[in-house]
C-alpha cells in the first residue's frame, strides 16, 4: 500500500462510529443443529424468496387484449403471458433463458433439435419447449434433474456426429454448440463408433460449408439455415435430401445461392457448417474489437458492427435494430469491407503538366486548390457531394460554397431539381417497420431487391404474414414474392390515376395502402409530373389519412436525406456545362461528360474510383468505417457512424479537409470541431442531431403547388444495374467483384 | 590390414591417384583435426549402412558401446555440421528408428515435402533467419493492411 493511500486512509472520517465493524461476530444458530428444526426452516424457504429475476434480453411482453391473458408458473413463479405464447417464450419473459439450438424467434418453430426440453407438472415425459404451446396453470420447472439430464442426453446425440472441429473452425469462439455443451453437455461421450461425413456443398463465393459440422443423428436437422432461406430471403435454394442419417442439406442442383440476403445463414447457423467465406482463417473472434456503427452502402442506414483487428476491418456483422434491419444484414453491407482495404487514397495529389498525378503534403495541394478557386467566377464554382458523404462534410461543403459565393452544391442522385422543400416528399413516410402493417403495395420504378434489400426483406415479410398484394410498374424484374407486374411505364401509373386499371381497386379497397416510389425517377426530366401523379392516386386511393401515411419514396443512397434536409440543392439545372471550378466530395457517378476541358477538378474522397480519371487535385478523405459522421436513412432516421479503424496513409476526415480549404482561401467556415459543425447542422436541420430517432415528416404533399406537366411516356429505368456494385467501396471489393460475375451471370 | 588395403590401392591405381583419394577422403584434414581423425579411427570395421544424397556417410558398428554405434562421416570435411543430416537420415542417427534414411525417403511428402538445406546461420547475413517482420528479412513483408491507389497504373 502506497503512503499516500495510507494517509487517505487515515484522513477519511470513519464511516462507522459503532465498533460493531470492527469486531466481528461468529453467531452460529442453535436452533439449526437440530434436524426437525431444520427441515420446518427449508419448508417455510420453499416459497419463493429469491429475488425476481427479469426477463432475458429485456424481452416484453404485449398484450393484445388484456382478458387472453393466462397464468403459467416458472420454476415456482406465478406468470401472467398472452395466450399462444409458447413454454419457451414464458421462460423468458420469466427470465429463465432456455437452451436451445433449432428454435429461433424469427423463423418458424421446427422443434427438432430437443435442446429446449423442460419438465412440466403432470407432463410423463419432458417437453419440447419451443413447440409446446403455454397452457393456463401449467407448472413449468427448468431447472430439475430430469430436465438436466433430458439436456445431457440431447447434447450427446447432438455430438455425436459432430467433428473435433472446434480449433481449426472459424466458428470458434463463438459456437453455441460449443457454449452449451460447456454448459449442458456431459464431460466425457460414450460415442466410439465412426462419425459421420458429408461432402462439402459450393453456395457460391460468400458462405462457406463445412456440412460434416452440421451433421447430427436421424432428422434432428437444426435446418435454420433452410428456414432462413425459404422465409426471410425468399429462396428455395436449400432443402433437405434423403432420409435417416443420410439426410443432409443441399442445394438441390448445387445452385449458388442467389439471396442478396445469403450471408446471414452464417449468423443463424448456431454451429459451424456455415461461415464466412471472405473472413475463412483470418482472425479470431476474441481478437476482434467491436465498433457499432451504420452502414451506408444503401439508404436504409442497417445497423452493424465493424469487427476490426488492428488497422483491419475484418468483418461485419449485423446489430439488431427492429425497426430497420430487424437482425439482418444484406450481402453488399456485410461482404464490402475488402473495399475499404483496395484502391485507397492516401496522399494529395496533383497532377502535373504531362498528365501524371504527383504526391504532394496537404499545404502545397490545398494552396493549389484555394488559389484556382478564387480565380473562377463564383457562378462557376460547383460542389458535388458523393454518394457516401455524411451530413458535417455536406454542410462545410455547402457553407464553403456558399461563402466563396457559388450556390451550386448538391448531392449525386438526387436529380437536377429536387424536392427539396417537402420533408415528406423525399423520406419513407411509413416508416420500415410500418411497411408490416400494410395491406397492398404498388412499387412505382422501384426495384427493392437491389435497392434496399432490407425494405424487401420486410416487404416480403408483410407479404408472408397478411397476403397483401404487390403491384410493381417498373422493367421486369424478379422480386422475391409474388407480385403483380402492372406495366413498365407511366402509362400504367396514368391508368391507375385515373381509375382504369384494375389494381386501382386493390389500392382503394386496401386498409393500409403503400405506394413505394423509387428514387431512381429523381433523374428523369417529367419527374414533378410522376410525383403528381402518384400523388394523385394516393389522394384518389386514401393513401394518406391522419393515421396512416402510405405514400414513400426509397432512396438510393445513405448521403440522399441528410442532403436533402440540409437543402444540397442546385441553383441551376445546367451548372456542370458552364462549370470552371468542380469540387466532387466524393462523387464518383456524376456525368461529367459536359464538363468544359478547362474546367479545374478536385476530387476528395477514399478511393480511386470514377472521379479521380478526370481530377487536377485528390485530396485523400476517410471511409465511413473511420470517420465519425451523421446519415439519415431513407425512413428519415438519423443515426452516427463511429471510427473502428484510424485512417489509411494521409487521408482527413471530410469536414475538416473544408475546413482547412476555407481557411487557406481566405473564407474561414467558423467551426473546428463536430460539435461546432452539429451546432451550425442544428439551425438548418435540427432532425439530423436527434440520433436514433426518426423524424416523421411534419406536412403532407397536400400543401404542393398542383404541377401542369405532362409525363414522358418512356418506360422506367432500373436504377440499380448490378447490386453488387453501387459504390466506391463496393466496386473496389473484390468479394463483391466476384459476387456479380458469379451470381448475376445468367 | 589398412597398411595392406593402402598398398594394394596404390598398386590398383598409382600413387597420385591414391592421394588424391586421401586428400579428398580427409585424411590430411583429418591431422589436423582431431574430430574427424576420431571419426576416421572409428571407421574402421564399422558397416557402411548408407549414403545420402549430399555424401554423408552413415556407419553403425554394433559391437562399440550404446550410443555409440551409429555415427555419420560428413560429406562435408572443413565445415561439417549436425544440420547437414537430412531429417531422413536423422531419426536412424538418433536411434529413434531402425529405418534408414532411405527407406524414410519414400515416406517424404512428393507435393510440399521441401529440400533439406543446413542452416547457414553464421555464415553471413543473408543466411540469417529474420522473422517475416524483421528490418533485415529480405523478403520483408510489408504491414500496411491496405493497398494504396496507384496513379500511373490505369493513366
Amino acid at each position: 500500500m502506497g503512503l499516500g493511500l495510507l494517509a487517505s486512509r487515515a484522513m477519511r472520517p470513519l464511516k462507522y462510529s459503532n465498533s460493531r465493524v470492527f469486531i466481528r461476530s461468529i453467531v452460529s444458530k442453535p436452533e439449526l443443529q437440530s434436524p426437525e428444526a431444520s427441515s420446518a426452516a427449508a419448508a417455510t424457504a420453499l416459497e419463493p424468496d429469491l429475488p425476481p429475476r427479469s426477463p432475458v434480453g429485456g424481452a416484453r411482453v404485449h398484450f393484445p387484449n388484456p382478458e387472453d391473458a393466462i397464468e403459467v408458473f416458472v420454476d415456482g413463479y406465478p406468470l401472467k403471458i398472452p395466450k399462444g405464447f409458447t413454454v419457451l417464450q414464458a421462460c423468458e419473459v420469466a427470465g429463465v433463458d432456455i437452451p436451445r439450438f433449432c428454435y429461433h424467434s424469427r423463423l418458424s418453430i421446427a422443434g427438432n433439435c430437443r435442446m429446449c426440453l423442460v419438465e412440466v407438472e403432470k407432463s410423463p415425459k419432458p417437453v419440447a419447449s419451443c413447440a409446446m404451446p403455454a397452457l393456463p396453470g401449467m407448472k413449468i420447472k427448468t431447472d430439475t434433474p430430469l430436465a438436466k439430464k433430458a439436456r445431457e442426453g440431447v447434447m450427446e446425440f447432438l455430438l455425436m456426429n459432430h467433428p473435433l472441429d472446434c480449433p481449426i473452425c472459424d466458428q470458434g469462439g463463438e459456437c453455441d454448440l460449443q457454449d452449451q455443451s460447456m454448459a449442458f453437455g456431459s464431460d466425457r461421450g460414450r460415442f466410439t463408433e465412426m462419425k459421420r461425413s458429408v461432402v462439402d456443398k459450393n453456395l457460391g463465393p460468400l458462405v462457406k460449408t463445412v456440412m460434416t459440422r452440421s451433421s447430427v443423428p436421424h432428422n434432428f436437422w437444426l435446418n435454420r439455415c433452410v428456414r432462413f432461406a425459404t422465409e426471410v430471403a425468399g429462396v428455395q435454394d436449400l432443402g433437405m435430401l434423403g432420409r435417416g442419417s443420410g439426410e443432409e442439406i443441399g442445394t438441390y442442383v448445387e445452385k449458388l445461392m442467389t439471396s442478396e440476403l445469403s450471408g446471414n445463414v452464417i449468423d443463424i447457423c448456431p454451429v459451424g457448417a456455415l461461415t464466412s467465406k471472405p473472413f475463412a482463417f483470418k482472425a479470431r473472434n476474441w481478437e476482434l474489437k467491436g465498433t457499432e456503427t451504420i452502414d451506408v452502402t444503401d439508404a436504409v442506414g442497417s445497423n452493424i458492427r465493424i469487427d476490426s483487428r488492428g488497422p483491419e476491418v475484418m468483418r461485419i456483422l449485423p446489430r439488431l435494430n427492429e425497426d430497420i434491419n430487424e437482425e439482418w444484414i444484406s450481402d453488399k453491407t456485410r461482404f464490402c469491407y475488402d473495399g475499404l482495404k483496395r484502391q485507397r487514397l492516401n496522399d494529395p495529389m496533383i497532377r502535373g503538366v504531362d498528365g501524371r498525378f504527383k504526391a504532394v503534403n496537404w499545404r502545397d495541394a490545398l494552396a493549389v486548390v484555394a488559389e484556382v478557386m478564387l480565380q473562377a467566377k463564383p457562378e462557376e464554382i460547383v460542389g458535388i457531394a458523393g454518394r457516401l458523404s455524411d451530413a458535417e462534410s455536406m454542410m462545410a461543403l455547402k457553407d464553403f460554397l456558399n461563402r466563396m459565393g457559388s450556390n451550386n452544391v448538391w448531392c449525386e442522385g438526387t436529380g437536377a431539381q429536387p424536392n427539396a422543400d417537402l420533408r415528406s416528399g423525399y423520406i419513407m413516410n411509413t416508416s420500415i417497420s410500418g411497411l408490416e402493417k400494410a395491406d397492398c403495395f404498388l412499387l412505382v420504378g422501384t426495384q427493392p431487391r437491389v435497392e434496399a434489400a432490407m425494405v424487401n426483406a420486410r416487404i416480403r415479410k408483410t407479404v408472408r404474414a397478411n397476403n397483401a398484394k404487390v403491384g410493381y410498374i417498373g422493367p421486369a424484374t424478379d422480386l422475391n414474392y409474388d407480385h403483380q407486374h402492372l406495366g413498365t411505364g407511366p402509362k400504367t401509373l396514368l391508368e391507375i390515376a385515373e381509375g382504369r386499371h384494375p389494381f386501382f381497386s386493390a389500392i382503394s379497397n386496401a386498409k393500409n395502402p403503400v405506394i413505394i416510389v423509387g428514387a431512381g425517377l429523381f433523374e428523369r426530366k417529367d419527374k414533378d409530373a410522376i410525383f403528381s401523379t402518384v400523388e394523385a392516386i394516393a389522394k384518389k386511393g386514401n393513401v394518406i389519412r391522419p393515421d396512416w401515411n402510405g405514400l414513400n419514396v426509397l432512396l438510393l443512397n445513405a448521403a440522399q436525406a441528410a442532403a436533402l434536409d440540409l437543402g444540397l440543392v442546385p441553383e441551376s439545372s445546367n451548372s456542370i456545362e458552364s462549370a470552371k471550378f468542380v469540387y466532387l466530395m466524393g462523387a464518383d457517378d456524376v456525368d461529367l461528360e459536359k464538363l468544359p476541358n478547362d474546367a479545374f477538378v478536385v476530387y476528395q474522397g477514399h478511393h480511386g474510383d470514377h472521379g479521380v480519371y478526370r481530377a487536377n487535385v485528390i485530396l485523400p478523405a476517410s471511409a465511413f468505417s473511420e470517420k465519425e459522421g451523421t446519415y439519415e436513412n431513407t425512413e428519415g432516421c438519423t443515426q452516427q457512424t463511429l471510427p473502428a479503424v484510424p485512417t489509411v496513409g494521409d487521408a482527413r476526415d471530410d469536414w475538416k479537409i473544408i475546413r482547412a480549404l476555407s481557411e487557406v482561401a481566405g473564407m474561414r467556415l467558423p467551426y473546428d470541431t463536430i460539435g461546432g459543425i452539429r451546432s451550425r447542422i442544428r439551425t438548418v436541420a435540427p432532425n439530423l442531431l436527434h440520433v436514433d430517432e426518426r423524424e416523421p415528416a411534419t406536412l403532407g404533399p397536400s400543401l404542393k403547388p398542383e404541377i401542369k406537366s405532362e409525363m414522358d411516356l418512356t418506360p422506367f429505368g432500373s436504377a440499380v444495374e448490378n447490386f453488387y456494385m453501387t459504390d466506391s467501396i463496393t466496386r473496389a471489393s473484390k468479394t463483391m467483384a466476384q459476387c456479380s460475375a458469379m451470381l448475376l451471370k445468367k | 590390414m589398412a597398411m595392406k588395403s593402402a598398398l594394394k590401392s596404390i598398386r590398383e591405381r598409382g600413387l597420385g591417384s591414391f592421394l588424391r583419394e586421401l586428400k579428398e577422403e580427409g585424411f590430411l584434414r583429418a591431422l589436423l583435426d582431431g574430430n574427424l581423425m576420431q571419426t576416421k579411427l572409428h571407421n574402421r570395421g564399422a558397416t557402411l549402412v548408407g549414403v545420402d544424397k549430399f555424401g554423408n556417410k552413415y556407419y553403425q558398428k554394433l559391437d562399440e558401446q550404446f550410443g555409440r554405434h551409429r555415427w555419420v562421416e560428413y560429406a562435408e570435411k572443413s565445415r561439417y555440421n549436425a544440420s547437414q543430416v537430412p531429417p531422413e537420415w536423422h531419426g536412424w542417427l538418433h536411434c529413434m528408428t531402425d529405418h534408414t534414411g532411405d527407406e524414410l525417403l519414400m515416406l517424404k511428402p512428393k507435393r510440399y515435402g521441401l529440400e533439406h538445406r543446413e542452416n547457414l546461420s553464421g555464415e553471413g547475413e543473408e543466411f540469417i533467419y529474420h522473422s517475416k517482420g524483421h528490418f533485415l528479412n529480405p523478403e520483408q513483408r510489408d504491414w500496411s493492411r491496405y493497398q494504396p491507389w496507384e496513379p500511373s497504373k490505369k493513366e
